[in-house]
């Protein structure tokens, strides 16, 4: 048998800047996203929505579509069925509430209540057309704040005030410690709604095999899975009957990790047309309106310090617009408030989250999850406090940070931790020392803002785990099958270079599988920056597994005790004697020779040990370990147009270990090009419930010329639970970019901005005011 | 109609309703997958492909007006088996996430490269404008299309 020939390059791949396993498909075209593939027969499904914000359907007749030639399935919720799915569904089952298809209400433009299938796309419009459905109009509320006011249309059956969700996050006694403090003050900060505009929309592929009792489901998604198992539960079919396949998936950031209604759609719309596939895909408009959103917040901060910058105490409440329906509602609300107990020693906390419904489109995760409204608001309050006290605010925040191996007031364990490290590499970096302060006579300023972040989180089961399988084969190439989504973030990649190292071989050797319910392990899905940590252990333990097994051979066949043996870069040597004992190669052949013939095949599957949060208190330690980062921005204030000019930014990351450098640094630069957009133009807008700037135009998100020069500095803490020290990185960067940029204004002109994005109007206005002297500072 | 056009150096003959933009003919009737959809309005340049040397969008072009044309796409810019200089660059500079965009996104680099193999940041930066990217934040890029250009003049000479 011919032996696999592999790239000496790319032995012990790790902290390597290998190239992507799958880049070669990505520059040249041939890799297939859902949009790209055309299955025999397939059909064009399109959703039917609600024109209406706020309505009950009366009657629904879709006959005339069902009339017109070449349509081929039109479903609504008779068959669907009345059945609720929902994400938070494990922790708060009473939350569930939304139908694959809706058939009492519609609650925001765009709520599904029925779907098409037909030969092509106009048909499928033409027919769009012809559904006839009769609503009685009912009045809309679309602002939270209106919503919780008595007497406020009622949105969903039994919810008082249109609360959906209320979260204390309450640990120690902060009013009594409000009473020791020297400097107390209040501030409230306003974040808008946000779109994770993923470059692919959203798109699925369903085929249901009526007589085999069948589904497969293709799918741009973050966490298949949970497609699976919803699919599972609505239809009431076993695990083993639905294969959810993802397939090249451009971008999640948080928008492709719920089950949508046209997953559900795409699959009954196949049974009911035969067994015919069905395609459905987003249109940019539904991507920006249908999908999800970020939630609009409204973040209200008091916070007692001592002269000497002792953080003491913090209350507050958060007002997050919900939208229609409840998403990953409550969990977001307790990652959105206990974020601070990552980054400060806080040890008297009162604040309390809601999380409201209005008639608007739904909001879920997105990138940060919470993260960076909070981020916003805590890191632009901390140094306000600090200029209360006259204090440095890098100063104020080292005095004030976690450290290693500490438990947080809210039990978060913390392990390594390089915050500080962070804060004063940045510092270093940017010239704090010299720049801070003195360069206001230039309208020139340096502001910080800093950020922990988790790897993972029991967010929707009892369990987060994620498998790995290596299998060897007898030429020495070597699959990798892992239940991680890679959605664009490069984690087939990481992993495959955490299974080469492991298992002694070059990178070239692995072909990754991935995330195919019928033929790879469980995984909960990308979120949470849990990818490179959770699934990274459980491959790690799978290539543990398959290196043990053909040790297991080489010791038997050699007399040397298995655990003086272990395989580096491509070779099998002796521990004690550092002796080469036969190539990688060579012990393959021995596994598959006369005398042994077994066949490698490892496994591995990681659940970190962590604890749900308790969502009355907050309390909990819901990640296996923490990463941390700080950042700063310099920036430059036309005072005449308003504009703000950024001259560069710096961001220092722990992240434990950099399985692949360029990777890592990628991450970090598109995490910052997002937050850069939030700072200044993102703002998804709504009128009544209508969104106004659905689409590039009206809604910018980065564009090359908007990028400033970023620096970025990775800190290796090498944590002691990760992959070769591996954290997870994914989201943390974008958390206090808008922070830092207010606090670099600040030192440069004087305002405060308290309302996101910055644009050039609302500089403006605070220019003047503070000339006037009316300057809320 | 009929129309005839060159689609990466193969002639196709096509039968066409003529409101067909060319996004739909080369990815659903010629079956070329390689360009892609992100928006359909012109705004993100996911479809960016070359007629006759000139980078355009796609899905504002109608295939109709693109008879007897030169058109190239992602998929004609490899040679064999061997990438174009500005696709392992992207790849040897980690540019590329999720690729969505790669497709257009290289086409946009070769018409800034195809005019000045030396290109400043703030000509890249220009060059780009038109090309959005979500995931990687464009340090990256830019850093490839550097290289690329590098590449491309070490090759000439």
């Amino acid at each position: 048998m011919r032996i696999q020939s592999f790239d000496k390059n790319f032995v012990n791949p790790v902290g390597k800047s290998v190239p992507r396993i799958d880049g070669k498909g990505l520059v040249t075209g041939q890799t297939k996203f859902t949009q790209d593939v055309n299955l025999p027969g397939m059909l064009v499904g399109k959703m039917i929505r609600s024109p209406h914000p706020h309505a009950r359907i009366i009657n629904i007749d879709t006959s005339k579509a069902e009339n017109l030639p070449g349509v081929k399935a039109v479903i609504t919720a008779k068959d669907t069925g009345e059945i609720k799915f929902g994400s938070n569904e494990f922790f708060f089952p009473h939350l569930v509430d939304q139908m694959p298809l809706e058939s009492q209400k519609v609650r925001y433009i765009g709520d599904e209540i029925g779907a098409i299938a037909a030969v092509d796309e106009e048909t499928a419009e033409q027919a769009l057309k012809l559904i006839e459905v009769q609503y009685e109009i009912l009045p809309g509320v679309f602002d939270a704040l209106e919503a919780m006011k008595p007497g406020a249309p009622q949105i969903h059956e039994n919810v008082r005030n249109n609360i959906n969700v209320i979260l204390p996050v309450n640990i120690g006694n902060p009013e009594r410690m409000f009473k020791e403090a020297d400097y107390v003050r209040d501030d409230v900060f306003y974040c808008p709604s946000a779109a994770h505009t993923c470059m692919e929309t959203h798109t699925c592929i369903g085929q249901y095999e009526t007589f085999s009792n069948k589904i497969t489901l293709w799918i741009s998604h973050q966490a298949p899975f949970k497609v699976r198992e919803a699919i599972a539960k609505c239809f009431k079919m076993d695990l083993n009957d639905i294969r959810v396949v993802k397939l090249a998936t451009g971008g999640g950031f948080g928008g492709k990790l719920e089950m949508l209604p046209m997953d559900f759609a795409a699959c009954v719309l196949s049974k009911k047309a035969g067994g015919l596939p069905v395609k459905i895909m987003y249109t940019r408009e539904e991507e920006f309106t249908c999908s999800r959103r970020k939630h609009n917040m409204i973040y209200k901060l008091k916070s007692g310090v001592k002269k000497d910058g002792t953080l003491l105490c913090m209350t507050g409440e958060v007002i997050a617009d919900g939208g229609a329906y409840c998403s990953y509602g409550p969990t977001l609300l307790a990652s959105t408030i206990m974020r601070i107990f990552m980054t400060y020693q806080i040890k008297h906390l009162k604040i309390t989250g809601y999380r409201v419904y209005t008639n608007t489109p739904i909001s879920g995760a997105i990138r940060g999850f919470g993260g960076v409204q909070s981020g916003f608001a805590v890191e632009s309050h901390m140094d306000l406090l600090a200029k209360g006290i006259g204090m440095d605010p890098v100063e104020f925040r080292l005095k004030n940070i976690t450290t290693p191996n500490m438990v947080a007031a809210n039990k978060m364990k913390i392990s390594s931790n390089g915050l500080k490290e962070c804060i004063e590499s940045a510092a270093l970096a940017a010239d704090w020392k010299n720049k801070r302060g003195k360069q206001s006579h230039i309208r020139r300023g340096i502001g910080m803002g800093i950020a922990g972040d988790v790897m993972g989180s029991k967010m929707y089961k009892s369990h987060e785990s994620s498998g790995g399988i290596v299998k060897v084969e007898e030429d020495c190439s070597i699959y990798f099958f892992t239940g991680a989504s890679d959605t664009g973030q490069g984690s087939n990649t990481a992993l495959s270079q955490i299974v080469a190292q492991e298992l002694g071989v070059s990178y070239s050797r692995i072909k990754c599988i991935a995330a195919d319910t019928a033929i790879t392990p469980f995984d909960t899905g990308s979120f949470a920056s849990r990818v490179t940590f959770i699934a990274g252990n459980g491959a790690l333990r799978a290539a543990h597994d398959a290196k043990e097994q053909i040790l297991k051979i080489v010791a038997k066949d050699t007399q040397i005790d298995i655990n003086d043996l272990d395989i580096k870069a491509e070779e099998v040597i002796q521990l004690s004697t550092k002796k080469n004992i036969m190539s990688f190669e060579n012990a393959i052949k021995l596994c598959y020779s006369f005398n042994y013939g077994d066949q490698i095949i490892g496994r591995g599957s990681y659940n970190p040990p962590t604890t749900p949060v308790d969502f009355r208190t907050g309390e909990g330690h819901v990640s296996a370990s923490y990463s941390f980062e700080a950042q700063i921005a310099e920036v430059e204030v036309n005072i005449k147009s308003g504009t703000i000019n950024i001259l560069k930014l710096w961001d220092a990351h722990d992240v434990g270990k950099a399985i692949n450098p360029s990777s890592v640094e990628s991450q970090i630069e598109g995490s910052l090009a997002m937050g850069l957009g939030y700072v200044f133009n993102e703002n998804l807008k709504f009128e009544n419930g209508r969104c106004v700037n659905a689409n590039f135009d009206g809604y910018r998100i980065p564009r090359s010329v908007d990028i400033p020069p970023i620096k970025t500095i990775l800190i290796e803490t090498i944590d002691p639970q990760g992959p070769f020290g591996a954290k997870g990185m994914g989201e943390a960067a974008l958390l206090p970019t808008a922070a830092a940029i207010a606090n670099a204004i600040e030192d440069a002109v004087g305002i405060r901005l308290k309302e996101l994005p910055f644009t050039p109007d609302k500089v403006l206005k605070a220019l003047k005011e503070k000339e006037r002297g009316e300057a809320n500072l | 109609m009929q129309i005839t056009f060159t689609l990466n150096k193969k002639s196709h003959t096509l039968q066409l309703h003529g409101h067909e933009t060319l996004l739909e003919v080369i990815r659903n009737i010629i079956g070329s997958t390689g360009t892609k959809e992100a928006c359909g309005e012109g705004e993100c340049g996911a479809c960016t492909v070359f007629i006759d040397g000139k980078t355009i969008l796609s899905c504002l072009t109608l295939a109709c007006d693109c008879a007897d044309c030169n058109i190239t796409t992602i998929e004609g810019l490899s040679e064999g088996d061997n990438l174009h200089p500005i696709q392992e660059a992207f790849l040897e500079q980690g540019a590329v996430q999720c690729g969505f965009c790669m497709s257009g996104m290289i086409l946009a680099a070769k018409n800034i490269l195809d005019k000045n193999l030396s290109p400043d940041i703030d000509e890249i930066k220009k060059g780009l404008d038109g090309n959005l990217c979500r995931c990687a934040g464009y340090p990256k890029i830019f850093e490839a299309v550097k290289a690329a250009g590098i590449n491309l003049k070490n090759k000439k000479q």
